[in-house]
């Protein structure tokens, strides 16, 4: 408790790589919830401790098959209601996993819990730089109060550089029934 | 020759499939042993396969499997597919097995629950339902398998014949069908009831919000447009109310155990109050006796306590009402997973979960019957 600022937390992490179980790195971080705003996202410092995964080759092999694409990708509900993912469409499940994680990050308080649901819908729009870019919209589902909540969210990638959420926004319009 | 090359040809030292149409396969072998090329059959008749496959496919797209052991446990199925389950089932098992109707949903579905029985009168049982939240599909899919795993427990003589002895299990599997449906054909993310309350355009009540435990107080919503809207009043859902009205007229039930997904927990109640139970410690231990026997198979792991102190407080819920009924053995679990696929967990993981949730069941029902009061 840091009085007049907010709630620091200390935390210490294990990171499992979903991808290769069994492999986990270890992680220090400190996350500090402002005081009554609603609207900062926390403060976090992360530090890790060891080595992430390389993913060069396979990183390589997702850019130069999206670039090969005549017609941009477009494609809904993924996982779909099964829980299935098409091999083809992992490394757009993944990139999705990450941008969710800095919408969740911008919306987080210490009393929600965001998981990502699903991704409604992802479409790519080509550009004329490098980077590729992917219209969202994620559903994400909150704990507390058990909404799945509508999120579009555009991401831009390259092997090179880390993914960026270049604009998100929650979308409007409530489902009713 | 007519050689279709499954694996071409890619350079030297590397391996080459070929299937060899039958007229072939004389000159085609002759071939290779006069050059000195080795080879392996791989698959001796390709067509015997392919015709397998057909009849495979065939039969897995008929609308109706056969029987209980033709059923697929590894997939998940529609109301219709669930129902006729059901009625298979107790067609099979007529000694063990019988289905109750014991209400109509808002929808006008019946609401069934499969009792599984060797006799007595009103002996002391155990509740198990799964799906009041429809989009929680694997506990649906959990519950198909567990009342399969009834029967066959009986009749090998092993798992749970010994409770089936003295104690009866009512199982309601589709617990909101009105929901369920509306899963599979218009939003999957559904979680309530489909009911239409006055002075609202929003549908749906939340179900585990609408028990006469705590109702309308902090841990529910009075918006009918969100997600745990409590409902107009107490047992307002005839989902709730029909269930409530068994257990009261039932008035021998000794276990309770509503299962949810996800987040990988095992609750006892309050969810609307602080205060613990009366029963806290015991209802602990035998949680933690259970969870140990969950992780046993798989290494899931799971967290356990009050649902206020491990989830988050919630008035109105199953348990909470059940326990103050004098239901002593009142859980609520929490299936697979912790958020990777939340409510969409593959399907290959039904029977794990199914598997590993049933060993934490039986550790409950065990302890009904062998703390009987």
């Amino acid at each position: 408790d840091i009085e007049d600022v907010g709630h620091k937390y200390y935390l210490e992490l294990e990171l499992e790589d979903v991808l290769d179980k069994g492999r986990t790195v270890n992680c220090t971080a400190e996350v500090l919830y402002h005081l009554g705003s609603k609207s900062t996202a926390p403060d976090v410092q992360l530090t890790v401790q060891g080595e992430l995964r390389g993913t060069e080759e396979a990183d390589q092999e997702f850019y130069n098959r999206i670039r090969s694409l005549e017609k941009e990708l477009v494609a809904e509900n993924i996982p779909d209601s099964h829980g299935n993912v098409p091999l083809e469409l992992e490394p757009i499940h993944l990139l999705a996993w990450a941008a969710s994680g800095y919408v969740i990050w911008q919306n987080s308080t210490e009393n929600t819990e965001f998981h990502l649901a699903q991704v409604k819908h992802v479409k790519q729009v080509k550009r004329s730089d490098e980077d590729l870019q992917f219209d969202y919209v994620l559903l994400l589902h909150e704990m507390v109060s058990q909404e799945v909540i509508p999120w579009e969210v555009t991401v831009l990638w390259h092997p090179q550089h880390p993914a960026r959420v270049s604009w998100d926004r929650r979308q409007l319009g409530h489902t009713l029934g | 020759i007519q050689l279709d090359f499954w694996l071409a040809p890619r350079g030297l030292g590397l391996p080459i499939d070929i299937r060899v149409p039958f007229p072939s396969l004389q000159p085609v072998k002759a071939h290779l042993e006069a050059s000195g090329v080795s080879y392996s059959i791989m698959i001796e008749d390709v067509q015997a396969l392919v015709d397998e496959e057909q009849t495979e496919m065939l039969r897995r797209s008929r609308q109706l499997p056969l029987d209980t052991n033709t059923f697929n446990y590894e997939a998940y199925h529609t109301l219709d597919e669930i129902y006729n389950f059901m009625d298979m089932l107790v067609a099979e098992n007529p000694n063990l097995v019988s289905k109750l109707e014991i209400g109509r949903s808002t929808e006008d579905r019946p609401l069934y629950v499969l009792k599984f029985s060797t006799g007595g009168t009103n002996r002391p049982a155990i509740w198990i339902d799964t799906g009041i939240h429809s989009r929680e599909w694997v506990t649906q899919a959990s519950g198909v398998w567990f009342a399969k795993k009834i029967v066959q427990d009986h009749a090998n003589n092993e798992g749970v014949a010994s409770i089936l002895e003295s104690m009866d299990i009512f199982l309601e599997i589709v617990t909101n069908p009105d929901g369920f449906a509306f899963t599979h054909t218009k939003n999957r993310m559904w979680r309530k009831t489909r009911s239409k309350h006055s002075g609202s355009i929003c549908v749906g009540v939340d179900p585990n919000r609408n028990w006469d435990a705590g109702f309308g107080e902090a841990g529910a919503s009075g918006n009918p447009c969100t997600e745990t809207y409590h409902g107009p009043y107490a047992n307002s859902e005839p989902e709730v109310k029909s269930i409530v009205d068994f257990v009261k007229s039932h008035g021998n039930i000794k276990a309770f155990i509503s299962i949810h997904s996800y987040s990988q927990l095992l609750l006892y109640p309050y969810g609307y109050t602080s205060t613990p139970v009366p029963d806290q410690q015991e209802l602990h231990e035998v949680s933690a006796k259970a969870v140990a026997a969950l992780s046993s198979l798989y290494g899931t792991k799971y967290k356990y306590g009050s649902i206020i102190t491990t989830i988050y407080r919630a008035s109105g819920a199953t348990v909470d009402w059940t326990y103050n009924q004098g239901i002593k053995y009142s859980f609520t679990f929490e299936l697979r997973d912790t958020g990777r696929y939340g409510f969409l967990l593959p399907a290959k993981q039904i029977v794990p979960t199914a598997e590993e949730t049933w060993l934490a069941l039986k550790v409950i029902m065990e302890h009904a019957r062998d703390n009987m009061y």
